[in-house]
């Protein structure tokens, strides 16, 4: 997500699932999307019967989708920032690239200080505070005339972005790329020329990745590698286009729209720090940009705290900004919030639906940590490894003391509501059948949650005033359940005194006149006029043949199908590809197929100086100065690795996010004890931590096992047959489990020499129908810089028969 | 006219949709089978199971990949499964679907040895055993139909790539041949189409179907031709063959036993 914001301006899938069958050329990397998401699947495979679209796989397994490649190239994990920068390269080389885009689209032109540099693998203004790695990025801004930033429109100068860029990624050739990822010559070549053939401005490339792309020590370079890539050769805004990231669940989304990252309010707005900003006037004066739409932000700031706090927010108490939770700088992530549970910090935690006795990196120390807790309250809808983290292995309950509360939840066909996709259409759905027993929906267990806590609140406690004053009306009268209309209605945004939903952000102002949970959802819960619903609502099939489908539910922000599309159109106006033509303009007015992510009301050459509408210069971000690690990817080598970077002297990434304890043990490189790569995966027939499908006996029946994916070759030197048992251990721990010994994967040459990758589905644990063992017990606690997401992706082992 | 279902190979991810939904449909009971080294589970199927995805890892353009076959009855033309059955329990219907009624079944099980495919199963377990096999989800006076009510089965309904296709068998056979001589990827077979005779399933793949054990040596002619002779004969054998396969149970049950005995102290959470 980081990594998207900071390129395009916002954290999400740009086009959508069913665009796919526009795309000229796939580039999958680091997904499985045969696997995780069947039904994008048959968009790829559509496009190749329609279009003969070629389909790229880079993964170090032999994916079901790598099944259907046209090209298949392995890759060793940790290595996908050297496979897109030698493409980028190979691009620029060739003279492949889409010049008139990014010269007009991108920040291709943009100079930069004549001071930034990058030497032997790190940027400029390395140094040290408060102890820690970081980079002053004072050489990594624009130079300036006045408020202007200077441009060569010729891209020749030394310091423009592209010159930067052309520099950095001339490193990445061919031979390069192959010794440090293990890709045969021919293949990588193969892919290079397929992929960069859709720099022409009439094809489509579209790079579509997941988990194993992010979930790195460098996960956010990794996709802005992706974007880049992507601007590099014009395939951002176009219909069969884009940088699609799949999410990993059916509502992350959605979820993520709605703050659940410990970073963000509602709708991207940044959570206030407590000693930056002491005011409200203090965050929009820091945090509001002068240009692109941001400049709104205090609009939408104000409206979220109208919904928050109702009357009581009011211009002459700040509209309650005093009583929003604010951050302290330190790591409120997943693993920052483990590791102060471990030190004994974290007195309770509420595990709503989520399993980290499985899920989490180094699985068996977080089960630990929740030994240190007073209590602990599980809302799901069976017993998960967490809400029964006592009785774990090597858990004794005798020694535990925390109370624990499992609450039932009812299940996504139990309850009404809507659900976010990846593609980031608002779908709405009716419950199908009454939840079994006592589950709850999680609105109900929400909404008794809060009051039971604001009625002990009234006897007095810290910082009450919040809690008593939280704007909270959701009740339905006659019914034990919240009104999902009311919550739908605020989420959506409307006016002080009226009760009818917005139609658009752009009517949100900052006096306090207007409510609204979350912007970029603003118009959702509008009435459509010709289906008489909800947006969200609308199930019309209707469609310009390019598969938007605009009137099937919403999709944020505003219904627009495919973010950035004024990049759809050359800067007059004309569609690159009249045959996919999302807009055309016709002299006096746009013909759209797609509602405009720009403002459609001026000139087209006007419109064409910003099209990333999000960002303030409202140019694509080749060179990215607001991340932590870098403004160009580079290559490290994962935190674990048994091979030396040689690209640079700087093994790994020096940003990484680093903890204390066992679980962030790291095995050195050279560790001869730990001598192969492993990956973990998802696959079929399984979700996530496995609490729901090892509960449902059809799906365990399709994969009942717990198992490890070796090479032939491995097996043959470890004496390993199919269906051994055997012990797969790292630095952190070891587990047990079934060998597959198959093709899935092979040794790879990295450097010269062969490097062995095993790889490790992470859905088992030991509670359910089908138990197995917990490959997150044995992953590391280590994470990327930006982001803190954990490197699940790539780490040492050693295997073993039992 | 009879209906078909075409499997184009070409367009399987593996992703069992079918499998699950005929379980559902069908109300078959879950199993927990044993490790399969492919991932293909159940390896085969059995008697709880009318469809399963077979995943085997093989080369092409010199490079190794993956291919899915969803294995199940094919509903042979001529089936000699229905030839074998002298107590007319297994029957071909005009609309195609050859079906069991266990209602006649005397369960003898010359259907298993007839099946040139190997694809009736008995569901040892029971008290009445059953013999088991795919129905084509055709079941007109029960609760298992959607074939008798113009639906296409739980199968082609759930496969979200158009890898399954149902139809007319003659319609599925052209469009076999028109995708085969289209496209140079595909193999210049449509097994099915005269294998046994014909049977109402029809695959076209990229890869030879030895890769998925197909038989490929099954005579073209409908092999209830040669049953017919011995027909006669069955009742008698019934009675003798019936102890002898009565024998042959309690012993492969008992085998079972201890294998599973054998399974409780394989415990892979130690």
């Amino acid at each position: 997500m980081a990594g998207l914001a900071n390129s395009f301006g916002r954290g999400a899938m740009t086009n959508h699932f069913n665009d796919y069958k526009n795309t000229d050329v796939f580039l999958v990397i680091g997904s499985n999307a045969a696997e995780t998401h069947p039904m994008a699947m048959k968009w790829i495979q559509r496009a190749k019967e329609l279009r003969g679209a070629k389909l790229i796989v880079a993964d170090p397994r032999l994916t079901k989708t790598a099944a259907h490649a046209d090209i298949f190239a392995r890759h060793r994990p940790g290595t996908d920032i050297p496979f897109l920068l030698g493409i980028m390269n190979y691009a620029i080389q060739n003279n492949l690239y889409h010049k008139e885009y990014i010269a007009n689209y991108t920040n291709a032109s943009y100079l930069v200080n004549p001071n930034y540099g990058f030497q032997d693998g790190l940027f400029s203004g390395a140094g040290e505070k408060n102890g820690k790695f970081s980079y002053d990025k004072n050489t990594w801004q624009y130079q300036k005339d006045g408020e202007t930033i200077k441009k060569d429109f010729t891209l020749e100068h030394p310091n423009c972005v592209f010159q930067l860029l052309k520099k950095h990624v001339s490193r990445y050739d061919i031979e390069t790329v192959s010794k440090i990822t293990g890709v045969p010559k021919d293949i990588y070549r193969n892919v290079c020329e397929t992929f960069a053939s859709t720099g022409a401005p009439e094809k489509s490339g579209n790079i579509i990745y997941a988990m194993g792309i992010t979930q790195h020590t460098y996960g956010t370079q990794n996709v802005r590698a992706i974007a880049m890539l992507q601007l590099l050769l014009g395939n951002i805004g176009k219909a069969g286009g884009g940088v699609n990231a799949q999410r990993g669940e059916s509502n992350v989304q959605g979820s993520t729209d709605l703050a659940m990252l410990s970073h963000l309010l509602p709708g991207y707005l940044g959570v206030p720090n407590a000693t930056k900003h002491t005011c409200l006037q203090d965050y929009i004066e820091k945090e509001t940009p002068p240009s692109g739409y941001w400049k709104n932000k205090p609009k939408f700031l104000i409206s979220l705290l109208k919904a928050f706090y109702g009357e009581k927010a009011t211009k002459e108490n700040d509209f309650c900004f005093d009583w929003l939770p604010k951050v302290d700088g330190k790591n409120r992530s997943h693993m920052g919030i483990f590791q102060e549970m471990l030190d004994g910090n974290v007195k309770g935690l509420i595990a709503w639906g989520q399993n980290p006795a499985v899920g989490g990196p180094g699985a068996q120390f977080e089960r630990k940590a929740m030994e240190q807790l007073d209590w602990l309250v599980v809302v799901d809808l069976f017993e998960t490894e967490t809400a029964a983290f006592w009785h774990g292995p090597g858990a004794d309950p005798k020694n535990i003391k925390t109370e624990c509360f499992l609450l039932p939840a009812a299940f996504s066909f139990e309850k009404e509501g809507s659900v976010t996709n990846s593609g980031r259409w608002i779908q709405y759905r009716y419950k199908a059948v009454d939840p079994p027993g006592e589950a709850k929906t999680d609105t109900w267990i929400a909404d008794k949650l809060f009051k039971a806590i604001r009625k002990e609140y009234q006897n007095g406690g810290k910082f009450p005033e919040p809690i008593l004053n939280m704007h909270w009306d959701y009740d339905k009268p006659g019914h034990d359940e919240p009104d999902i209309a009311k919550i739908a209605l605020e989420i959506n945004g409307y006016a002080v005194g009226e009760n009818k939903p917005l139609d658009s952000f752009g009517k949100l102002a900052d006096d306090g006149s207007t409510v609204c949970g979350m912007w970029i959802y603003t118009g959702y819960w509008a009435m459509d006029k010709d289906f008489k619903v909800a947006k969200c609502k609308r199930r019309s099939r209707e469609d310009s043949g390019l598969g938007t489908f605009l009137k099937w539910s919403f999709s944020w922000p505003l219904n627009r199908r495919i973010l950035y599309n004024r990049c759809a159109t050359d800067p007059q106006g004309n569609p690159w590809d009249p045959k996919r033509a999302l807009f055309k303009w016709n002299g006096t007015k746009w013909i759209a197929n797609d509602v405009p992510d720009y403002n459609s009301k001026i000139a087209p050459e006007k419109s064409a100086q910003a099209p990333f509408i999000m960002l303030p210069n409202g140019n694509g971000r080749l060179f990215a100065n607001g991340l932590a690690d870098g403004p160009f990817p580079e290559h490290y080598e994962p935190m674990e690795s048994p091979v030396s970077n040689i690209i640079s002297k700087q093994q790994n990434t020096p940003c990484a996010s680093v903890f204390k304890g066992d679980w962030a043990k790291i095995a050195e490189l050279g560790d001869s004890r730990f001598p192969y790569v492993a990956t973990t995966h998802r696959q079929l027939e399984h979700y996530q931590s496995g609490a729901v499908t090892r509960n449902t006996p059809s799906l365990v029946e399709v994969c009942p096992w717990m198992y490890v994916s070796l090479s032939e070759n491995l097996a043959r030197e470890k004496g390993i047959k199919p269906g051994d048992e055997v012990w797969v251990e790292t630095i952190r721990g070891k587990i047990k489990c079934l060998a597959s010994v198959s093709p899935v994967v092979k040794p790879l040459t990295v450097n010269g020499k062969k490097i062995e990758v095993i790889g490790l589905p992470w859905h088992w644990g030991y509670q359910g129908m089908s138990t197995g063992a917990t490959a997150n017990d044995i992953t590391p606690a280590v994470g990327d810089g930006n982001t803190s997401i954990p490197e699940y992706k790539a780490f040492l082992c050693n295997i073993r028969k039992a | 006219m009879s209906k078909a279902v075409l499997v184009d190979l070409t367009k399987c991810i593996g992703c069992k949709s079918c499998q699950t939904s005929c379980k559902q449909w069908n109300d078959l009971p879950a199993i927990k089978p044993q490790f399969d080294n492919t991932l293909s589970y159940p390896a085969e199927t059995d008697g709880y199971t009318y469809t399963t995805v077979l995943h085997r890892t093989t080369e092409k353009n010199g490079q190794e990949t993956l291919r899915f076959a969803k294995r199940q009855c094919l509903h042979c033309l001529e089936p000699a499964c229905a030839s074998a059955c002298f107590a007319k329990a297994i029957q071909k219907t005009p609309e195609g679907p050859v079906v069991y009624n266990p209602d006649l079944c005397v369960g003898c099980r010359y259907c298993m040895l007839a099946c040139p495919f190997s694809i009736p199963k008995y569901d040892w377990e029971s008290v009445f055993p059953q013999i088991v096999k795919c129905q084509f989800c055709f079941d007109r006076e029960g609760t298992h139909d959607r074939i008798g009510h113009g639906m296409e089965p739980a199968c082609v309904n759930a496969c979200p790539t158009g890898c399954l296709k149902f139809g007319e068998r003659d319609e599925l056979l052209k469009e076999a041949w028109k995708r085969i001589n289209k496209y140079s990827k595909y193999i210049k077979h449509v097994y099915g189409e005269k294998e046994a005779g014909g049977t109402s399933w029809l695959y076209i793949a990229d890869v030879p179907f030895e890769t998925f054990d197909f038989r490929t040596n099954v005579p073209n002619i409908p092999l209830s031709t040669y049953s017919h002779d011995y027909l006669k004969w069955s009742p008698a054998v019934f009675i003798g063959g019936g102890a002898l396969l009565s024998a042959l149970h309690f012993y492969t049950k008992r085998r079972n036993e201890i294998a599973k005995e054998k399974d409780k102290n394989h415990d892979i959470n130690a």
